[in-house]
Parts: C-alpha cells; sequence; structure tokens
C-alpha cells in the first residue's frame, strides 16, 4: 500500500456533519481494510464558514481511495501520492469538535 | 499465506436482530434468542461478536453442553454460576433443592443486565433443558437475554430439545437461523488467505468452518480437523451401513438408491441409517452428504484398492442403463477411478463433446485432458484430433498454457504421420492462437507456414483460413490493402470449397479491415457475419465478431453503437464460458466508460480485468487506467502506460501502437508538459500515415499540434479529431457530442470563445477531471475574465438544504420505495452508512419520518437534481 494525501474543501457545513461523515469512513473503511487505511485527518477551517479536510490514507491505490469516498459520500478534490514524511515537531492537540465552527 | 481469522461476513442482520432482543431485555423485558443452523456455519463467532458489540452495556455469562456420552448434568450451568461468582448460587445442591435452585438462577439472571449464553443445546442433559424450561417461562420479568445455540440438523422430531424449543413463549423468543456464506464472501475469505477462490464455495457449501479450515490447510487434501470430526461420526454406523457411506463416496453429487442397490444388494435399511445419522441427507435425485468435504473424508479413509474396486462396479451398473447419453461425464469419473483405460476412452470424449455442445467449456477441457491421460497407446490419428479439442477447449477458457502444449504435440503428430493438411490446419490455428496472446511475430510465422504447407495440396477450407489468418494479421496492422487482398482471396476459396466457417471468418476479417476506417463501411459486413455464425451454431466465431464490432465503432467513437456490440457480446459470451473474447469485451467495456465519463464504473471494470488472465485485455485495461488517473489528475498515471506500451511494441501492430501514444501524448499535455508529446507519438504517426490509417492519423495529429507541430494531414480527412487538427472546433464538438464523448466535447470547447470556455469549464469539473479544468480555467483568465471557479463547486452547496450529492442519491431510492437494506445494496455501501445518510436527510429536511422527506424534497425541487 502507498500513501496519500486526500484534500477534501469546503466539505462540510457544520461540525456534526464532519462527525457523521468520520463514522462512515470508518464503517467503509472496515469493509476493505486491505485496499485502504485512515491515518489521520486536519480539519479545516475555510474561510466561509464551512470545514474541509486534508486527510492521510494508506491505500491500495489512487482507485481505492476514490472507490471508499464514493461509498462513504465523501468529496475528493485532490489525491497526491506521498513521497516521504517528515515530522518536526508532535502536532497540537486535536481541538474538540465543538469548538471548530 | 495468511490464515482468515473468525469469518464475520453476511451477519449483519443477525447482529442486528440479537441487538433488538438485547434493547428490549435491558429495558426490563427480558427475552430468549435461540441461534441454530448446521455444524460449522459459525454460531459461536456471531455470539462472541455480539457479546463483544454488547460490550459493557450487559455482563456476560457463558455455558456450554459437553458432547459426551454421558454429559455433566447441570453442566451449562454450573459454567454460568462459576461466572456469576455469587456464592449462595453455589451452595445449592441440584439434587435436593432443584426449584429453589432455578429460582436462584433466575434472581441471580435478573441481578442486573446479563446475556446468558447457553451453546450446543442439541447436547443437552436432562437437567440442564428442565432448567431452561423454566427460565424460558419467566424470563420477561428480569433484564436477561437469554442465548441458547443449537445445530438444528441434529434435532429431529424426537430429539428432547423439541420439547424445550416449543416451551418457549412466541412473544420472548427471536429466532435466528444463520445461512452458508455466499459465494461472493467464499470469495472474499479466500483472497484474504491468499487462495484461489475457484470451487471453494462447491466444495464448502458456504460452510464458514468448513472453510476456514480448507483454508489453513492449505495443498489439496482435506484438512485433518475436518476429517476427524466426519470420520468421528461415521464410526457409530453399522458395517452395512458403513459400506453405503463408503459407496457413496466414491460417487459425486447423489448416489441414487438403485445404484445403491444395485451395486450392494438390498440397501435400504442401511442407507436409511447413514440418514439418520445425519451422514446423507435425501435430495430429490437420491443421497448426498451434507458437504464436499465430508464425502472427500471418508473417501480418503477408503483404500485405494476398494474404491477401484466400486468405482468398477459403479461404472458396470451406470453402463447397463439405456440413456447413457444422460451419463457421460459419470461414466468418465468412474472410468477414470476403475483404470479402466477403454472405458474412459469411450466416455471421456463423448463428455467433452456433450459438454462443449452446450457451451460448458471448462468441463469439456477437462475431459479431453482425462482422455489423454489415457491415450498413450492409442493411434497417432485419435491422439491427435483428442490432442486439436483440447487446444481449442483451452483456448476458449483462456487457458493459454495447456492449449500451447497440446497444438505443438499435435503438431509433432501430424509431421510422423506426413498429414500435411492435418499439419497445416494445425499451423493456421497455431497462428490464431498465438495471436490473441499478443505473440504476434510467432503468429505470422506460424500463418506463413501453414499457407505454404496448405498451398501444395488441393483446395480445402483450412487454406482459406490460413489466408484469413493472414488477413487477420494486416488488418490489426491497419494495413488495410493486404487485409482486403488476403481476406477476399479467404473468401473466394471459402465459396469454392463451401465451407461456412470460413466464411464466416473472412467475412469478419473483412468487416474489420474496413471498420478500422469507420463503421459505416464495416458493419454490413460484421452483421453479415455474426448472423452467419450465429444460424450456424459457431459460438466462438460470433464472440469474435461481436469483439470486432466493438473495435470497429470505438475507433470512430460511437459510443451507443459500441455498447449495444459489447453488452450483447458480454452477454453472449458469459453464457457460453467464452472466456478468451469475454475477457476482451470486457476491457473494452471499461474504455466504453471511460468515454462515457462513468469513472467510476470504469475504474472497477479495469480491476475486474486485470484480476484475469489474458494479456491483450489487460493491456487495454492499462490503457483505460492511465487515462483514467491522468484525466482525474490523480497519481500514477505513467506506470500503467508503460506497461501497456511494452506490450503494444511486442505486438507492433497499429492498433495498440497508437492507442498507447494518443494515451500517453495525453497524459503528457495535462500534465503540462507538451514537449514530451513529439517523442511519445513519432513513430506511431509515421506507422499511421504509411499505412494510411485515417483515424489513428487525425488522433495523432491532433495531440501533436499541443507540442507546436503543424498538423500535415490530407485534406479529406474526416471526424472530430481532424476537424480539431483544422482549428474547426464548432464541427468537432458538434461530432463529438453526437458520438457520446462528453470529455472531448469538453476539451473542443475549450478552443473556443469565451463562452464556449466557460461551458467547457462547467462540464469538466462535472466530470471530475481536475487537471483539464485548470488549464481551461487559466486560459480564461489569461483572457482577462474574472470571477473563474478555482476548482469543483463544494459539493454541500449545490442544495437547498444542505444535503451532499450522496445523500441526494439516497434520497432518490427513498422516494422509489427502497428500505434502508436495499438501498444498501444499490449503492454498494453498508448498511451502517446508509443508516447514517437516512438520518441526515431527516434532520437536514426537518422531517421526522421517510415519507415526510421525500414530500419536503419534493417541495424544494431537489429531487429534480
Amino acid at each position: 500500500m502507498d500513501t496519500y494525501v486526500i484534500i477534501r474543501r469546503n466539505g462540510w457545513r457544520t461540525a456534526d456533519d464532519l462527525a457523521a461523515a468520520a463514522e462512515r469512513s470508518t464503517a467503509e473503511g472496515s469493509r476493505m481494510p486491505d485496499d485502504i487505511a485512515w491515518i489521520r485527518s486536519y480539519v479545516l477551517a475555510e474561510r466561509d464558514g464551512s470545514l474541509g479536510t486534508v486527510c492521510i490514507y494508506q491505500a491500495s491505490s489512487p482507485e481505492a481511495v476514490r472507490a471508499h469516498a464514493a461509498a462513504a459520500g465523501l468529496p475528493v478534490d485532490e489525491i497526491v501520492k506521498v513521497a516521504d514524511t517528515v515530522v518536526v515537531r508532535p502536532d497540537p492537540v486535536a481541538a474538540a469538535a465543538s469548538k471548530v465552527s | 499465506m495468511s490464515i482468515p481469522t473468525s469469518p464475520l461476513l453476511e451477519r449483519e442482520e443477525e447482529l442486528r436482530a440479537l441487538e433488538g432482543a438485547l434493547a428490549s431485555a435491558i429495558a426490563g423485558e427480558g427475552r430468549v434468542a435461540l441461534v441454530y443452523g448446521e455444524a460449522g456455519i459459525g454460531k459461536t463467532s456471531v455470539v462472541r461478536a455480539f457479546t463483544r458489540l454488547a460490550g459493557d452495556v450487559a455482563r456476560t455469562l457463558w455455558g456450554a453442553c459437553d458432547p459426551l456420552f454421558t454429559p455433566r448434568p447441570l453442566g451449562p450451568f454450573h459454567d454460568i454460576v462459576h461466572g456469576a461468582g455469587s456464592p449462595t448460587l453455589a451452595a445449592l445442591d441440584p439434587e435436593r433443592d432443584r426449584i429453589e435452585l432455578f429460582a436462584a438462577l433466575l434472581a441471580e439472571l435478573g441481578a442486573r443486565p446479563t446475556i446468558a449464553v447457553v451453546e450446543d443445546a442439541h447436547w443437552a442433559d436432562e437437567a440442564s433443558l428442565d432448567a431452561l424450561c423454566y427460565l424460558v417461562r419467566r424470563v420477561d420479568r428480569v433484564p436477561c437475554l437469554l442465548l441458547v445455540t443449537y445445530r438444528d440438523d441434529e434435532v429431529g422430531a424426537q430429539h428432547p430439545l423439541r420439547r424445550l424449543l416449543g416451551a418457549i413463549p412466541s412473544a420472548v423468543a427471536t429466532r435466528i437461523e444463520l445461512a452458508p456464506l455466499s459465494e461472493a464472501a467464499v470469495a472474499e475469505l479466500a483472497a484474504e488467505a491468499e487462495r484461489d477462490a475457484t470451487g471453494l464455495y462447491e466444495l464448502t457449501g458456504g460452510n464458514p468452518f468448513f472453510l476456514t479450515e480448507v483454508l489453513a490447510a492449505g495443498g489439496d487434501g482435506v484438512p485433518a480437523t475436518v476429517r476427524d470430526a466426519v470420520l468421528t461420526r461415521a464410526l457409530g454406523l453399522g458395517v452395512e451401513a458403513r459400506e453405503v457411506l463408503d459407496l457413496a463416496s466414491v460417487v459425486p453429487g447423489a448416489i441414487e438408491r438403485w445404484l445403491l442397490d444395485a451395486v450392494l444388494g438390498h440397501a435400504s435399511a442401511a442407507a436409511n441409517e447413514c440418514v439418520e445419522r445425519g451422514m446423507l441427507v435425501p435430495n430429490p435425485t437420491g443421497l448426498s452428504f451434507r458437504h464436499e468435504l465430508a464425502r472427500q473424508a471418508v473417501l480418503d479413509a477408503v483404500d485405494p484398492e476398494r474404491q477401484a474396486a466400486y468405482h468398477r462396479a459403479v461404472l458396470r451398473a451406470l453402463e447397463a442403463q439405456e440413456d447413457r447419453d444422460a451419463l457421460l461425464s459419470r461414466l468418465a469419473h468412474h472410468a477414470e477411478g476403475a483404470h479402466d483405460r477403454e472405458a474412459v476412452l469411450r466416455a471421456a470424449p463423448a463428455a467433452a463433446k456433450r459438454a462443449a455442445s452446450v457451451g460448458a467449456h471448462r468441463e469439456a477441457a477437462a475431459q479431453y485432458a482425462r482422455a489423454l491421460r489415457f491415450a498413450d497407446a492409442i493411434p497417432l490419428e485419435d491422439r491427435v484430433r483428442l490432442l486439436e479439442r483440447h487446444s481449442y477447449e483451452c483456448y476458449l477458457t483462456a487457458q493459454d498454457g495447456p492449449a500451447l502444449e497440446s497444438i505443438d504435440a499435435a503438431l509433432l503428430c501430424y509431421r510422423q504421420l506426413g498429414d500435411d493438411r492435418g499439419l497445416g490446419a494445425t499451423l493456421r490455428w497455431r497462428s490464431l492462437a498465438l495471436l490473441n496472446w499478443g505473440r504476434t511475430a510467432e503468429s505470422e510465422q506460424a500463418a506463413r507456414e501453414a499457407v505454404s504447407v496448405l498451398e501444395r495440396l488441393p483446395p480445402s477450407p483450412q487454406l482459406a483460413m490460413a489466408y484469413n489468418a493472414r488477413a487477420s494479421l494486416a488488418s490489426l496492422d491497419e494495413d488495410f490493402d493486404a487485409a482486403v487482398a488476403w481476406a477476399h482471396r479467404a473468401l473466394e476459396l471459402a465459396d469454392v470449397v463451401d465451407s461456412v466457417e470460413a466464411r464466416v471468418t473472412a467475412l469478419g476479417t473483412l468487416g474489420l479491415a474496413h471498420g478500422m476506417r469507420g463503421l459505416q463501411d464495416g458493419r454490413a459486413l460484421l452483421e453479415e457475419a455474426l448472423a452467419l455464425a450465429r444460424s450456424h451454431g459457431l459460438e466462438s466465431h460470433a464472440g469474435r465478431t461481436y469483439v470486432f464490432l466493438g473495435m470497429a465503432a470505438s475507433r470512430e467513437r460511437s459510443l451507443a453503437q459500441m455498447r449495444k456490440h459489447v453488452v450483447a457480446g458480454l452477454d453472449f459470451c458469459e453464457e457460453r464460458d467464452l472466456d478468451v473474447w469475454d475477457d476482451i469485451l470486457l476491457a473494452m467495456r471499461g474504455w466504453l466508460e471511460l468515454e462515457e465519463g462513468a469513472w467510476d464504473a470504469a475504474a472497477a471494470t479495469v480491476a475486474q480485468v486485470h484480476a484475469r488472465n489474458c494479456i491483450l485485455s489487460s493491456t487495454q485495461a492499462n490503457v483505460v487506467l492511465g487515462l483514467l488517473r491522468a484525466r482525474r489528475g490523480d497519481p500514477d498515471p505513467w506506470a500503467p502506460l508503460t506497461a501497456a506500451a511494452e506490450v503494444a511494441e511486442r505486438t507492433g501492430q497499429l492498433w495498440w501502437l497508437s492507442q498507447v501514444a494518443a494515451a500517453r501524448a495525453e497524459a503528457a499535455w495535462l500534465e503540462e508538459r507538451p514537449e514530451l508529446i513529439p517523442g511519445l507519438t513519432d513513430a506511431a504517426f509515421a506507422h499511421a500515415r504509411e499505412r494510411g490509417a485515417a483515424w489513428p492519423m487525425a488522433e495523432l495529429a491532433h495531440w501533436r499540434r499541443h507540442a507546436g507541430i503543424v498538423p500535415d494531414l490530407p485534406d479529406d480527412l474526416t471526424g472530430p479529431f481532424a476537424a480539431q487538427a483544422h482549428g474547426d472546433w464548432t464541427s468537432a464538438v458538434e461530432q463529438w457530442r453526437a458520438a457520446g464523448c462528453p470529455y472531448e466535447a469538453a476539451l473542443a470547447l475549450a478552443e473556443g470563445d469565451e463562452c464556449a470556455q466557460l461551458l467547457s469549464l462547467e462540464e469538466l469539473n462535472r466530470l471530475g477531471a481536475a487537471p483539464a479544468a485548470g488549464v481551461v480555467a487559466r486560459r480564461l483568465r489569461a483572457r482577462g475574465v474574472r470571477g473563474v471557479p478555482r476548482g469543483p463547486r463544494p459539493a454541500t452547496r449545490e442544495s437547498p438544504a444542505g444535503l451532499t450529492q450522496r445523500e441526494t442519491d439516497v434520497l432518490h431510492l427513498l422516494a422509489e420505495g427502497l428500505r434502508n437494506a436495499e438501498i444498501a445494496e444499490r449503492l454498494v455501501a453498508s448498511r451502517r452508512t446508509i443508516d447514517h445518510h437516512v438520518s441526515a436527510i431527516l434532520r437536514k429536511l426537518g422531517a421526522r419520518t421517510r415519507g415526510e422527506a421525500v414530500a419536503e424534497a419534493q417541495r424544494l425541487g431537489i429531487q429534480d437534481r
């Protein structure tokens, strides 16, 4: 499996919508464990008040990423393959969902 | 190889039912859940999964009944009491204080939310059954879910468990029967264990336990544990019954009662004993084992000499029958088991012929292979016929290696026999097979040799077919003149020797040669060939003609026509096991879906094709995959395109070379590296030019224009690519739209004025063609157009109520009246996801019920999106 960055801009109106999407992503991911594994995501505060995400997944192919997204009802703006990971500092603590909106 | 963990596929409904029962119990109204099915169906797995799911909501107490000759009295309840850890309960003496014990048990189970599991109740001792009867009548007063599992096939009318089952009040009972796994689930588990799934479903009947054992064991034999399970049970049979069982084990499928009697004399009583013990089950035709694996296990325990003796006896009995035609494959099977060479050579070829005539080519290939195993001593003339038939059936079922082996063995035979007619025909056949495997140079050589050998003899259908082989090679290289010349020679000769098969193939090749120039020219010929092939039962030729029709339509992008032919061809070939054409048609369907803009479908089709074993189809699929990724802007378009290029180079045929060159040129353009285009297309363009092949020339010239190469095309060239190459974008757009190609139409629009470019951008965004959309957006901005969107519009903005595209899809299906489970199946998503979507829809539309949601959606006009 390769690692991919998936960019989903302006995908959701509220944190609840995003949380529901996360559940669906997990559910669909568990149906195709050999093809896709969700690693992490950063939630984006879009200018118009909506939310987007930058997601890191491992997947067997870009097509698997898209198939997973279609099944879980997630938008896909762009898929980019990860060449290397460089961690400089640990991530800031994840903001609680209620703080974002 | 990985051993699959507990296969809990296809048990969602069952778990849901258990959850429902538990919910009721927790609310204070206890329930009884009965989970049953055959041995190995996975009752324990389901129960374990369920208790895990239940988590902290209720405690779980486990008890199991013993499969001993004298089970522990109250065995399962000892376990449960132990698990509860209650000292009072432990102190009670079952023999003295039975009712007191039962009451205390009930109280303990109701002390807090509890799941009490009693496994394998078909082995329950009498005391445990009494306890269960007591509990089921009172469980509705306590927060307890009583979960009882049992093997229903061991619980006959007289079985003690029946009493309990009848005693459960229906309001309190949830009955959950576990069904075997579906074929798809079996394939999934096999894939996980990296094993070939062929025949696994038939072998195991979808029984999870058996399946797991087989996958864990690896190799071909039956795993020891299943064998042990089966043989232990068989130990209980009387001598005569065991003989019935052993005899039945050499007969695959079912053994008829008359056959049993014919071999063993009067066998009913013994046979009935087998049935009562559950070793054999009656079905309409006779008696059979419950599982193929069980049969295998019993068979393995029968020593080889007795096996052969049984086979001989069955063979005699079957041979004495009148209607032997219906028994051919069985005769062949028993003949082999009896090591009776003559009988095999009598039955197997006949069985093969029969199978081939009903389109079961896999079975036919296997029967010919069986005959060949016994054919060493037969005359060469007969052996060579078997070899030819075998190779043909293997060819049809995409078994390239065995096919070529048999072909070459046949060639040897004909040389030994000094039979030039046979030699020539087989060489021609070799050429055809190699052509299909992409080995063009070898195919050409075989075709030349075939012609030269056969021209030494008087005119024959075989010579006509050899001429056609030359024509085929020429047409795939788009050497129109040569193809037509050879095809006409073939056609003339076909009429002289009055061979329908030769006529059909020649018409097909001629039609393809014309079709390469545009469907109109070739269609009449191809349709004539198809009709002739079908009416004369020449199935493989019909399959080939479907492929040619598809190719001709694809050449000029007549997508509607192509779809018609490809779909009809797929149906035709699937029904008749014509893998060789089916694989190619499937790859063509992938290309079709790409061009139609159905990109997700194309991706799925490509994955299907790659799972098969056909190099040319995989190459077509790689072209599709490369273009798909390039057009979407997804990573790695070049890997599949390079793989396709390698195969294309090896074939040296323009049909492949031009496709690959055009695809790579497009990928380069989309990556904004037009400087690569000349290098990628020079050779193919020159080749196309040399052949005078209009379509490939126009397509390649169009891409080369992007690299600044002024198109040097004949003036009379038509078609959308030519129009675009000459700058006539309006005509190109019209033609692309008429053809049904939204992506190419959008690209053509991009060459137009500002209005056209805005339209183009919208269309490209709709398709998800990010790179092309980026190119057009930049052009617009360069013109000074303001407010050009930077990317596809966000999904949530589309719909008034803020429904996503996916939610809108679900809403459409809700409006059609589908239930969640049906929607999940239709959209290929999990049930849970659909439940989430429906909740979200209700919430966003402010509706309390599905009906309200549909009405509200109609009011808002969401339905029309």
